[in-house]
């Protein structure tokens, strides 16, 4: 490639960033009442041509060429070797997979949101903040070094806050929007401990790994220098790859922090569809992919233990919600766990393969699901739908396509959908990785290939209790109707998007990131594991015949479909058994995650309050402020009466002494000229005398 | 000369002495604001004769002569006439306080319709 298209590859990506920028500054600020009803058309326009740039890029881009990076100085940082923070762009193939896939994602949902936003008063308001999310996202996607993708990690939280929060009148949005953000801030505090170690090992300039000169170099010869290798890393690295990772954990919703996830759905539908699912918590995934050199086996232990947990937990709540919404909103979790977990094991091109794919049927799934909404007159509880594909075929249609895609549908290791090939490399990437580990290894391949069948299954029930059946709300029914063609068109253009990324159709998805990876390898990453590594190999052996060949996607919608055509009329007397209730109930509470957080984390807040509050009354204010209180109060006391005693003594004393002087002296004063001029002559000659009889006794 | 006639310093003083006692007796007799300007003239006159007088005699005792004086051989002399010079100072000062002391009788009798001192006693504490 030569320099000429790189620097317009440069040019282009940072347009391609820079365009929702400008059009959410220029809604913002020119549209109020100019323009309003042309806000969703101009953005989507705008997002469109950001969207072309990226699609630009990536027809220049020719595979495995090496990444491009633009740095532009931005703070000095003296007395190290780089000089310099830099911002700037880092385009290597992920980076254009992703840019490829952020904006075209991102210009569907705009057009979505025309028909779905259409009569809301803050209309323009939502999308500027929706082009001001696609912004920060691409500024995520091409950041070159960990402090840019930072700001613009940080950057999509406050977006993300404020589109979870976008009908604030309501008290659920409010609370969520709360909760979304000061879970990402616990993230965050992991985030900003890793890089600190990485910004004080490395002297400032944090470079992203794929970069030039990038930070796994550095770090390579900063521990070799210490008698470490790559394979036998020092302690502080291990952290700073798991501190990096509690960033992921936070904004991917992972185990510990993942209950902000479904209460983020208490958002407009397009913003679930993008922010929730497609781009947003993909990007801790992202940002795992990026930092991935640096994550020793230590801290990949811990990323796949993490991925295990998330997705077998998500999935077991997705079985049981009743709100459309919330059931995909598990679904994600579930699914960013199948990523994490994929970037634990070592499947890293699958991980990612897999983002993509999941964002392309994940963001179809939730438009369809706000389509049924938006037909369902704001109703979301799927004990109140039923039968609604009679009214809404072609979203019933694109539904469909998308739960088969996700269900990981195929045939003798051969499918028509993008989500059978990216879950089959992360699960026998787990199986490579989980016999290496021997012991408790083998729970990292049955997580996630038992989930595998029961992701078709909820994804099938919530098919057949909103699509299928009869209405089991009348009105409901009657009212129904199906969305605008913005929707539609969106609606369907992703459900083709997610069956042509299959890597026999769109080769490039797959390519381009896989390209990054064999970087990775040349660059010396040894934790990495090949596609066409032997085990992982003998993984994909295993999970094709522990997924009946890619039958169990199929079997499992069947089991659910039937199970749930007629409402809840098998389901209820399973839930009753005895053994499977306290196990629903369970489930149905969100594992008391929430009430756990309540309890301890609040519980130990109000604690700490409590104690705060004593040492604060009884010492700040009982001792310091009442006792300085009491002390100033005696010493003024003192003063005051020293002022009154002796000061005012002295000064009136003075004045007595001076009026008794006077006294004496007025006596003298008798006003006749003559008394004072015999006086003048008297005391003349007496000094006269005196001086004569000094000089004459004394001389 | 014969001493017995010869005229001496210390007749000159005896004069002013007897002027100063003078003037003194006139302040403090009289009631008279007139009266008591004179005897303030007296006693200034007194001194202007004890300058002159001591100017004469601080000299030698000699007759007055402009050649008495300090000087650089072959310069011009100054005559030494310091207490003379103060002498018309007094007169001239006198005749200025005369002034005055005229205009503030005037406005005394002003106010009181009489320069009697004795009743000026207002400043009497």
């Amino acid at each position: 490639m030569t320099e000429s298209s790189q620097n317009l590859i440069a040019v282009l990506a940072t347009t391609a960033l820079l365009l929702p920028l400008i059009s959410s500054a220029v809604v913002i600020l020119a549209t109020r009442r100019l323009l309003f009803k042309a806000t969703g058309v101009f953005t989507t326009a705008v997002m469109g041509l950001s969207f072309v740039c990226s699609l630009v890029i990536l027809f220049m881009w020719t595979k495995g060429s090496e990444p491009i990076v633009h740095n532009l100085k931005w703070i000095p940082i003296p007395g190290t070797e780089a000089g310099w923070l830099h911002l700037g762009v880092m385009i290597d193939g992920l980076t254009v997979a992703m840019l490829v896939m952020v904006t075209g994602v991102s210009t569907l949902v705009h057009l979505y949101s025309i028909g779905y936003m259409e009569g809301d008063k803050r209309y323009n308001w939502f999308f500027a903040y929706l082009s001001l999310f696609a912004f920060s996202m691409l500024g995520i996607v091409v950041a070159n070094s960990l402090i840019m993708l930072f700001i613009f990690w940080e950057l999509v939280g406050l977006t993300s806050y404020l589109l979870i929060g976008f009908w604030f009148e309501k008290r659920g949005p409010q609370l969520a929007c709360t909760k979304a953000f000061v879970m990402n801030r616990i993230g965050d505090t992991g985030f900003l401990i890793g890089f600190g170690i990485l910004f004080y090992k490395l002297g400032g300039n944090v470079l992203l790994p794929a970069a030039e000169g990038g930070m796994f170099d550095a770090i390579k010869q900063l521990i070799e220098a210490d008698g470490y290798s790559i394979t036998r890393p020092p302690m502080w690295l291990t952290a700073a790859g798991i501190g990096l990772f509690f960033g992921a954990i936070g904004k991917s919703a992972q185990f510990p922090l993942h209950t902000w996830l479904p209460d983020a759905m208490e958002g407009p539908t397009p913003v679930s569809s993008i922010v929730h699912s497609a781009t947003m918590v993909a990007a801790g995934v992202y940002l795992t992919g990026r930092i991935y050199p640096i994550l020793t086996p230590a801290a990949h232990l811990f990323i796949a233990t993490i991925g295990l947990i998330t997705l077998v937990m998500a999935a077991c709540m997705a079985m049981v919600m009743t709100d459309i919404k919330r059931v995909l909103a598990y679904s994600t979790l579930s699914q960013l766990g199948y990523m994490i977990l994929g970037m634990g094991v070592g499947s890293y091109a699958f991980a990612l393969f897999h983002l993509i794919s999941h964002a392309f049927f994940k963001c179809c799934l939730f438009q369809c699901a706000g389509s049924v909404i938006h037909a369902a007159n704001h109703e979301q509880d799927m004990r109140q739908y039923g039968g609604l594909g009679r009214k809404l075929p072609m979203t019933m249609a694109c539904y469909a396509v998308c739960m088969v895609t996700i269900s990981g549908v195929g045939l003798m290791s051969f499918s028509f959908f993008s989500g059978f090939y990216s879950k089959d490399g992360i699960i026998a990437g787990a199986v490579a990785y989980g016999d290496a580990l021997r012991g408790w290894g083998p729970l990292f391949y049955w997580g996630p290939l038992i989930i595998a069948y029961v992701t078709p299954f909820y994804m099938a029930r919530s098919f057949a209790l909103t699509f299928l059946g009869k209405p089991r709300n009348q009105r409901l029914y009657d009212g129904a109707h199906e969305a605008p063609y913005t929707m539609v068109v969106s609606q369907m253009i992703l459900a083709a998007m997610a069956i042509l990324a299959v890597p026999w159709i769109m080769p490039f998805w797959f390519n381009l990131i896989d390209s990054s990876r064999q970087a990775m390898v040349a660059g010396g990453v040894s934790w990495v594991l090949p596609v066409d590594h032997h085990g992982l190999a003998h993984g994909f052996h295993i999970v094709h015949n522990g997924l009946l060949y890619g039958l169990a996607g199929v079997v499992m919608i069947v089991v659910g479909g039937f199970m749930y055509k007629d409402g809840f009329r098998y389901s209820s007397r399973i839930v009753a058994l005895p053994i499977v209730k306290p196990l629903y109930t369970w489930a149905l509470n969100k594992f008391y995650f929430d009430e756990l957080y309540d309890h301890v984390t609040v519980g130990l807040g109000r604690l700490v309050a409590a104690i705060m509050n004593a040492i604060d009354e009884w010492l700040v204010d009982g001792l310091v402020v009442n006792g300085a209180a009491w002390a100033t109060k005696w010493w003024s006391f003192g003063v005051g009466r020293f002022d009154n005693d002796v000061v005012d003594g002295i000064a009136n004393g003075a004045a007595d002494m001076a009026q008794a002087g006077g006294n004496v002296l007025r006596a003298t004063q008798v006003g006749r000229i003559r008394a004072y001029v015999l006086l003048l002559f008297v005391s003349a000659a007496l000094a006269t005398l005196l001086t004569v009889t000094v000089v004459l006794v004394v001389g | 000369m014969n001493p017995l006639f010869s005229i001496d310093l210390h007749h000159f003083l005896f004069v002013s002495t007897i002027l100063v006692g003078a003037g003194i007796a006139t302040v403090l007799t009289k009631r008279n604001a007139i009266g008591i300007l004179i005897g303030v003239e007296l006693v200034l006159n007194a001194a202007g004769v004890n300058f002159v007088a001591f100017n004469r005699y601080a000299w030698g005792g000699g007759p007055p002569s402009p050649l008495m004086a300090i000087g650089e051989p072959g310069q011009p002399v100054t005559p030494l006439i310091d207490g003379q010079m103060f002498a018309i100072f007094i007169i001239v000062l006198a005749a200025a306080e005369a002034a005055v002391a005229l205009a503030i009788f005037l406005n005394f009798y002003n106010n009181f319709s009489s320069i009697d001192v004795e009743k000026a006693d207002e400043l009497r504490g």
